[in-house]
């Protein structure tokens, strides 16, 4: 009995530092036997991207007889792909797009995550519900309406429209976001704020934002790669294609250079690397915010 | 909500003395909560709310995007119902969805019990590996796998006929028995990271002292799993699950970049074909936007049920 408590205490005891928690130290047989299905499924899962840029990095005449790994590498599709598809209109194009949606985003979602954690003022419940209840409104349902929309407007073809349809379609999940964290923060904070006088803002804008960063970096990170790979709505809105993102670019690539497989896959590769380097660069972030997002949702 | 009541007694009770003070707090809080939410609050009822009305709207209608819509009642869902695309879009749809539901359900569950029981730095890097197919876009993975499906030069077929399995070789997305299975894989393969982050999250935050009950009351490792990790893990499901779901009922970038809804509509869902109605697939053919829209409605119908999945099951859970 006492032998059981004291395991029961250590397991606890060890519970924080050890992240990967165990149940039991695993046999070695089973340990390694989990570990090769996991290598196996990871290379199944990595081979389509490493494939991705071998494939940009062969010289073209090796593409259709060549063996599967190519013995002679060349970056010469890289500039060819840079230049013969415009790439860098389109890569500015949706770094501007991409930047200023997150910027929209981020501020209208912290403004009123922020009311909706911690200010207290009427229909905010029914507000709150109506918002929450098509947080999920597929683009797929909402693509004819907003196309009618935007033509009667006049903001068909061109960038802001699509700005305002990516910004209004998802800072309400952000919103979520922001004010699941915001409800971590205590109301004392506030509370002292307007007590020494501070305005409503300036309690939001001196006290409460400069807590809410971790909070900010998860959304920032979620929209930027969101909108990054947003597809359907530059598609639809955009005729002009000077003013195209990247995403219906590489869509039409397809068909142009389905025989030059380098020149294509160049463009893919280039396409992500943005995001892979954002991935790479605020990880940690992201995991948080997916587990927030999931856990709280 | 206890929480909130509970910080509207703090500053009543420090402030009693001054209640001109407070009306004027109380007014200032209600302006700055009503300002705070506006610019999202409009953003939402214009371009997001309306189109809602509007798509439900339209869906009555017949209309080609020029003069007035004529209004037809239900006659679009009766067309819909006798319309051999629809009727197969609607088959592909479902089981598009239920399949690639169940397989990004167990799967990722399936690793992230897996992950608990390998040395953490290769967690920690096959965790990164399985992730980055989830960062790429639809537009890159279906164009991507579209080269490796492709039947004379693509790597699958290639290496189907280095193992001399010649015979398995197809041309995989213009086979209208594979298409549809070939495209499940690839949802799969773009999955399978997110959730299984979800489910090894969820994991972490099973209360280990019911495994060392389990294991005192002589569970061995698969009864520990069926009995403690499932159930604990009921929330998170019901959270996959319907995730998943939508995102199957509304499926739309993967196909059309993969095959459009082809051959001859195998591969035709919803959002593929309530697209080419609207949009036009085919040149010159009159835009169908009152036909279209029904099928907006039934996607949106669609995540409807989705989200009742998840209250049903979350519910159950808490019981």
């Amino acid at each position: 009995m006492t032998t059981t408590m004291a395991r029961t205490r250590l397991s606890h005891a060890d519970r924080a530092p050890l992240i990967g928690q165990r149940r039991r130290r695993p046999a070695p047989l089973a340990r390694s036997f989990a570990a090769f299905i996991l290598i196996a499924i990871a290379a199944f899962t990595v081979f389509p991207l490493i494939w991705l840029v071998l494939t940009s990095l062969r010289p073209q005449n090796t593409i259709f007889t060549g063996p599967i790994f190519p013995t002679h590498l060349t970056a010469a599709a890289y500039p060819k792909a840079w230049v013969s598809t415009g790439f860098a209109v389109h890569f500015v194009n949706s770094l501007w797009i991409t930047t200023a949606t997150v910027v929209g985003v981020v501020v209208f979602a912290s403004l009123a995550g922020y009311a909706f954690a911690k200010l207290r003022f009427p229909f905010k419940n029914v507000l709150y519900v109506a918002l929450l209840a098509t947080l999920m409104m597929p683009a797929t349902s909402l693509i004819i309406p907003l196309y009618l929309q935007l033509r009667s407007i006049g903001l068909l073809d061109s960038q802001l429209g699509l700005l305002i349809l990516y910004i209004s379609s998802s800072a309400p999940f952000s919103m979520f976001l922001m004010r699941a964290f915001f409800e971590t923060l205590p109301d004392e904070l506030v509370q002292a704020a307007r007590v020494d006088g501070a305005s409503e803002f300036q309690v939001f804008r001196r006290v409460v934002l400069p807590l809410a960063r971790p909070g900010m970096a998860t959304v920032i990170i979620f929209q930027f790669l969101q909108t990054w790979n947003e597809f359907l709505y530059a598609n639809t809105v955009l005729q002009d294609t000077g003013k195209l993102p990247l995403q219906p670019v590489l869509f039409s690539l397809m068909g142009q250079y389905n025989t030059d497989w380098p020149t294509l896959t160049a463009g893919l590769t280039m396409s992500i690397a943005p995001v892979v380097l954002v991935y790479v660069w605020m990880q940690r972030q992201f995991v948080a915010g997916l587990t927030l997002g999931a856990v709280k949702s | 909500m206890s929480s909130q009541t509970a910080s509207h007694r703090i500053p009543r009770g420090s402030l009693a003395s001054g209640g001109a003070h407070l009306w004027r707090l109380q007014r200032s809080e209600r302006l700055a909560g009503y300002l705070f939410a506006l610019p999202i609050t409009v953003l939402f009822a214009v371009f997001v709310g309306w189109p809602i009305v509007f798509a439900i709207y339209l869906g009555f209608t017949s209309w080609s995007g020029f003069g007035t819509p004529t209004f037809t009642g239900f006659a679009n869902y009766a067309r819909m119902w006798n319309d051999p695309v629809a009727r197969q879009a609607f088959v592909t749809t479902i089981l598009y969805a239920v399949a690639t539901t169940v397989l990004q359900t167990v799967i990722p569950l399936a690793i992230a019990v897996l992950l608990n029981y390998v040395w953490r730095g290769l967690s920690v890097v096959i965790r990164t590996i399985l992730f980055i197919p989830g960062i790429v876009s639809f537009v890159v993975s279906g164009v991507l796998w579209k080269l490796i499906y492709d039947p004379n030069l693509g790597t699958l077929n290639k290496a189907l006929r280095g193992l001399g399995l010649d015979s398995l070789a197809t041309n995989w997305l213009s086979n209208s028995a594979t298409v549809v299975p070939a495209i499940i894989v690839v949802s799969l393969w773009g999955a399978i990271g997110t959730n299984m982050l979800i489910y090894f999250a969820g994991i972490q935050g099973v209360d280990p002292s019911f495994y060392e009950a389990a294991s005192i009351d002589g569970a061995g490792r698969w009864q520990q799993f069926r009995f403690v990790t499932i159930p604990s893990l009921r929330v998170v499901t019901a959270i996959v699950v319907s995730l998943n779901l939508m995102n199957g009922f509304k499926v739309f970038d993967i196909i059309y970049v993969m095959t459009g809804g082809g051959p001859s509509h195998a591969s035709e869902v919803f959002g593929t074909y309530l697209y080419s109605l609207a949009f036009g697939s085919t040149a010159g053919s009159i835009p169908q936007l009152g036909y279209g829209s029904a099928f907006s409605v039934v996607v949106m119908l669609l995540c409807g049920v989705a989200v009742a999945v998840q209250v049903v099951l979350t519910r159950r859970a808490q019981r």
